[in-house]
């Protein structure tokens, strides 16, 4: 194996979203509030989430995140892309349409100094990445497909994927690797979220069972057996009498607790550009119940992994009661105490961050988009 | 996603005949006016007619019909939108205002088609008189 791994800290702001949503915080604020908690360095921001009228972007704009992020000293990782290929739900887009559709976001990366894009769905084709290569190449900006629930590091897909970049040979291209594809359990507190909305003791257990059941099945290998797994958390909301709750726990059940053991990111290992530390809460012993944080983190650590982290709560889309900053700030003292127990450390210094970012995908950010 | 955000609390005003509530995107993304699916309102439990329906976003007020195919428009996540129907509401009193948003994720494509998500949200709040 090669040398230890240093993985570089950071957050997505995705992971404020109701505060940001909630107007509590603008992006402005949040920044400040990540820079002032040392949540970073490393910053990864959702394009369409973050920035109005996304991707169009005027200098003023360009300048005044950029001036902001130096200010304080934080280092942007990953700019989040969407891939809308039903951006008009009638039809859906052709591949190059996608590119022509993505292009100026890729652009819009280097523009904001954003040495990654991550682009999103994980299933775009590998037609679809070796079409936009040459607008990353152009811009320096290093393209990381998101291997999210229910794909995962050894799902056929994600495998011809990493054969095409094989295959191509690119520097460029790679994958962003999010832990919600690797968990052991139904997050504890969407069990409580459902509670809190009316499900039966009952019902709860009965998910939690199907999902348990799911987990030692293994990850689905295809998309007939995802689909399958789908219809099943709809049966058993039906069964219970609650067909409202269904499709939150077929997305939920299949596409956030994604039950793949962890080392199938031995799949694609060598092409992991970037980290979403995709988690749901921290219990009362300070541990991440459902998300194995402390396996992630040590597999990283042995495969020599420099990049960054961008640790991602999703818990919010639920839970209503607790702080997201304090369970971000738990979040990160797993990983660090996790990477110490590798044998390693994570990078919390800025300077140190941008050279081993640097070193890591062979390129800086881009200065500026030609 | 965000469902509890939908109805903006205070906001709900009345002409007598007509009525207007401002919504909230229920989920983390801007999403364009093409992905606005469907809308329903009601206040009371009684229905707005769903063809008196207006959607008022960045400055435009159109018919959901209206908003079909437009991909240059969107509704960026901090932004409210106004629901306006006709729906006689009385003036400075108590009412149970629904509203149901269906609206596709544009990049969440499956077997089963694009995905269309459904959220609701239920707020009791006074109407202001117009």
């Amino acid at each position: 194996m090669s040398d230890l791994g240093t993985p570089v800290q950071g957050v997505t702001l995705y992971s404020f979203t109701r505060a940001f949503h909630g107007r509590e915080y603008d992006l402005e604020g949040l920044l400040r509030k990540v820079a002032a908690e040392g949540f970073g360095p490393g910053v990864e921001v959702i394009g369409f989430s973050s920035i109005r009228d996304f991707p169009a972007l005027d200098d003023r704009f360009v300048g005044w995140f950029r001036d902001l992020m130096a200010e304080l000293d934080l280092v942007p990782t990953s700019l989040a892309l969407n891939g809308d290929w039903a951006v008009d739900p009638r039809r859906i887009m052709s591949v190059d349409e996608v590119v022509d559709y993505m292009t100026p976001q890729v652009e819009a990366a280097a523009r904001l100094g954003f040495p990654i894009a991550r682009i999103t769905p994980t299933s775009l084709p590998p037609e679809f990445m070796e079409k936009i290569l040459p607008v990353a190449e152009r811009c320096n900006v290093t393209l990381a497909l998101e291997v999210h629930a229910h794909h995962h590091g050894k799902h056929e897909g994600i495998l011809a994927m990493r054969d095409a970049f094989e295959r191509i040979g690119s520097p460029m291209l790679g994958f962003t690797a999010d832990w919600g594809a690797t968990v052991v359990g139904f997050a504890p507190s969407l069990l409580e979220a459902y509670r809190r909305r009316g499900a039966t003791p009952e019902l709860l257990e009965e998910v939690a069972a199907l999902w348990d059941r799911t987990y030692q099945e293994g990850p689905p290998v295809t998309e007939e057996q995802h689909g399958e797994r789908f219809g099943a958390f709809i049966g058993l909301a039906h069964k219970h009498g609650r067909p409202d709750l269904g499709v939150d726990f077929g997305i939920n059940g299949t596409g956030l607790f994604g039950p793949a053991p962890i080392d199938t990111w031995e799949g694609i290992a060598p092409w992991i550009r970037h980290c979403h530390g995709k988690f749901f809460g921290i219990d009362e012993n300070g541990e991440e119940p459902s998300v194995p944080v402390r396996g992630l983190i040590e597999f990283l650590v042995q495969h020599g992994y420099n990049g960054a982290i961008s640790s991602e709560y999703e818990g919010w889309h639920w839970n209503y009661w607790e702080d997201p900053f304090d369970i971000i700030r738990g979040e990160h003292v797993v990983q660090r105490s996790a990477a110490i127990d590798a044998g390693s450390r994570m990078i919390t210094d800025p300077a140190e961050a941008r050279a081993v970012l640097t070193a890591h995908l062979g390129h800086g950010a881009a200065e500026v988009a030609r | 996603m965000i469902p509890d955000r939908i109805i903006e609390q205070g906001t709900l005003a009345t002409t007598g005949s007509a009525v207007s509530v401002e919504v909230r995107l229920p989920w983390y993304r801007s999403l364009p006016a093409s992905c606005i699916s469907e809308v329903g309102l009601s206040v009371d439990g009684v229905a707005a007619p769903a063809e008196s329906l207006t959607w008022t976003m960045n400055g435009r007020t159109r018919t959901l019909d209206e908003m079909v195919g437009d991909t240059d428009d969107w509704w960026f996540p901090t932004d409210s939108a106004v629901l306006t129907a006709d729906l006689p509401v009385t003036p400075d009193a108590e009412h149970v205002v629904d509203v149901e948003l269906k609206l596709y994720i544009p990049y969440i494509v499956t077997d089963h088609g694009v995905l269309r998500i459904e959220e609701h949200d239920t707020k009791t709040m006074k109407a202001a008189q117009r």
